[in-house]
């Protein structure tokens, strides 16, 4: 949470977060170029650029395989949550390591002619009509530039400026860059040589990220969806003091209903900073906390606690027969709505 | 509600253990699978040739400039008498702009040699003196049609193929491979079987003039093609029919 932004807000788990990242992608690196390639079986050794190249391409590859399964693992899984938290370090590391892929291919296929590089790499296979021979490369430099573009609009400035729902869509463009570079890799590499751990490790990736997807779309969809104006909810004692329980309202959105002793809440259940799912998330210190980057909002008018200034819509709440129950309609964010007391039911 | 509840992460806060424990299990696990992974597909690339690029070189011998440049060497201290070198230029580049007024002439050539396998080339140094025309009598090879053949394999830029990189063949090859040969670098056929003991061809189209650009769209992949089989003293020439090529079954 800022009231100003600054390049990055260190603290010690983004140390610790990033120092793993960074000696992840050196180990693999290093066990690549250094170790591995020793070992391949070779008359003579593959040129320096193509064995960088492939090191630097199949390692971005399994890296954002890695970022792809954090948000479904998350979801099914709540101790993975941490990993979720400094995501966007690990998108802008991916990033880097790309582009340097990108930089060796350029700068070994694509250079010593007289077209000049990006216009070569884009011209001399014209061979879309199928899929053996498929200029691949095209595809790749498609997930580039989309890395490129979500690395570039990653900070919380861009988050505010372009608002949560235009940067949240512009960020689901993660997933067509990822299906692209599935398919560079599939048409390109895959295809042309015979490379079993890496078919393995590549074939094994992708259908995690399939999978890990599938399963926790399912486990959203096991929440009930409710229809009408007032939605029951369940009994007070039925949510954990300073938890909440997440109701999807019949117009598709979710909104979290809070208890805080002896009083309850409704707000919506997508922070503004990510789209969070803050019905996952408790209140510390007084305040509804999210799971995901611990932004707060006080409970009863759905706003972060000053010198903060984001909000969230709130909900209007009732009692009918000793079960809590919700306004469909949400108020607009930052509306304060007196919490229900439930003192004598819980 | 249970009594173990699972610990809650906040970021800007202080991690519970339990889950500090994890987290970190989970980094750490990750990185050392990465490098594991790394050293697995490292380890089991597959074997890139033996094309390599081995130092200068010099020759004399008779030029044939079409359907790309070849010298047919007479005298040399790095190849044998009769060996026919494929010659390229610097980067991506042919030499038959070079070569067209010599062709049929004794000329001597300097350069940077590329071998693979049975093949040899040249990589013509760019200066005055990288190829010019020798004094003393030349004769052409004198060409041995081996009749009309259906041959399978893959057309590849001899220059990358024999040995400008490494691997300098296949798919992920392909855009560079055709970069090449529009730049003027010979292609060569590299047959899966031999015809008259011959592995490599230099491919030309069936008027004996260099391939047509309908070839690109068939490098790189395994490919059929028909048309007349040379012998040209070392080398063998494949004259062929664009129409004819198709990917192979
Ligand atoms: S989504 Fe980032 S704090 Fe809620």
């Amino acid at each position: 949470m800022s009231v100003r932004y600054v390049p990055v807000q260190w603290n010690r788990i983004k140390w610790v977060y990033d120092g793993l990242l960074v000696a992840g992608v050196l180990a693999y690196l290093v066990a690549f170029l250094q170790i591995g390639a020793g070992m391949a079986d070779a008359t003579r050794p593959v040129d320096g650029a193509i064995l960088r190249m492939r090191a630097f391409g199949s390692c971005a590859f399994f890296l954002l395989t890695v970022i792809l399964c954090i948000g479904p693992l998350a979801r099914l899984d709540r101790r993975f949550l941490p990993l979720l938290y400094n995501r966007r370090h690990f998108g802008v590391v991916t990033f880097a390591v790309a582009l340097t892929h990108a930089a060796y291919v350029l700068g070994w296929y694509f250079a010593y002619a007289p077209t000049p590089p990006v216009a070569a790499l884009l011209s001399s296979n014209t061979s879309y009509g199928t899929a053996l021979g498929f200029p691949f490369e095209a595809l790749g430099a498609f997930a580039l530039v989309v890395l490129a573009l979500l690395a570039a609009t990653s900070h919380d400035f861009w988050l505010s400026f372009l608002t949560a729902p235009v940067w949240k869509a512009l960020h689901l463009m993660i997933y067509p860059a990822y299906a692209a570079l599935v398919a560079h890799v599939a048409l390109g590499y895959l295809q042309d040589v015979d490379n079993p751990a890496f078919a393995i490790l590549f074939g094994g990736g992708a259908l995690a990220v399939a999978g890990l997807h599938a399963a926790a779309a399912l486990e959203g969809r096991r929440e009930a969806r409710s229809a009408g104006t007032w939605v029951a909810v369940c009994a007070p004692g039925e949510i954990a003091d300073k938890r909440a329980r997440i109701v999807r309202l019949p117009d598709g959105d979710r909104a979290a209903v809070f208890r805080n002793g002896a009083r309850v809440s409704a707000i919506s259940n997508a922070c503004a900073h990510q789209n969070g799912p803050l019905g996952e998330g408790r209140i510390v210190f007084g305040c509804v906390t999210c799971p995901w980057h611990g932004y707060q909002y006080r409970m009863e008018d759905g706003c972060s606690p000053p010198p903060f200034t984001e909000k969230v819509p709130t909900y209007n709440l009732r009692l009918r027969d000793g079960v809590i129950e919700i306004d469909a309609r949400a108020n607009a964010p930052g509306t304060p709505v007196p919490p229900l007391d439930v003192a004598g039911m819980i | 509600m249970a009594a173990k509840e699972p610990p809650f992460f906040i970021g800007w806060g202080k991690m519970p253990a339990a889950l500090r424990d994890f987290t970190i299990g989970i980094g750490l696990g990750l990185v050392v699978l990465l490098a594991l992974a790394g050293f697995m597909v490292a380890a089991t690339q597959n074997d890139p040739g033996d094309g390599a690029v081995l130092g200068g070189a010099a020759a004399v011998g008779v030029l044939e400039a079409a359907p790309y440049p070849v010298l047919h060497v007479t005298d040399s201290e790095s190849f044998a008498a009769g060996t026919a070198l494929l010659l390229s230029g610097v980067g991506k580049r042919g030499v038959e702009d070079r070569a067209g007024s010599l062709d049929g002439k004794l000329v001597a050539v300097k350069g940077v040699r590329l071998a693979r396998g049975e093949i040899e080339g040249v990589q013509v140094s760019p200066g005055a003196d990288g190829m010019v025309e020798a004094d003393g009598a030349a004769a052409r090879p004198v060409a041995a049609d081996l009749g009309r053949w259906r041959i399978t394999g893959e057309i590849c830029d001899g220059k990358c193929l024999n040995g400008a990189m490494r691997p300098g063949t296949g798919l992920a090859h392909k855009a560079c491979a055709n970069l090449c040969l529009i730049g003027g670098a010979p292609p060569v056929f590299v047959a899966t079987g031999r015809v008259d003991g011959a592995e490599f061809f230099l491919l030309g189209n069936a008027d004996g003039g260099p391939v047509t650009q309908e070839v690109l769209d068939h490098t790189a992949v395994l490919v059929e093609a028909e048309g007349r089989v040379e012998r040209r003293g070392g080398i063998h020439v494949f004259l062929i029919d664009p129409a004819s090529v198709r990917l192979a079954r």
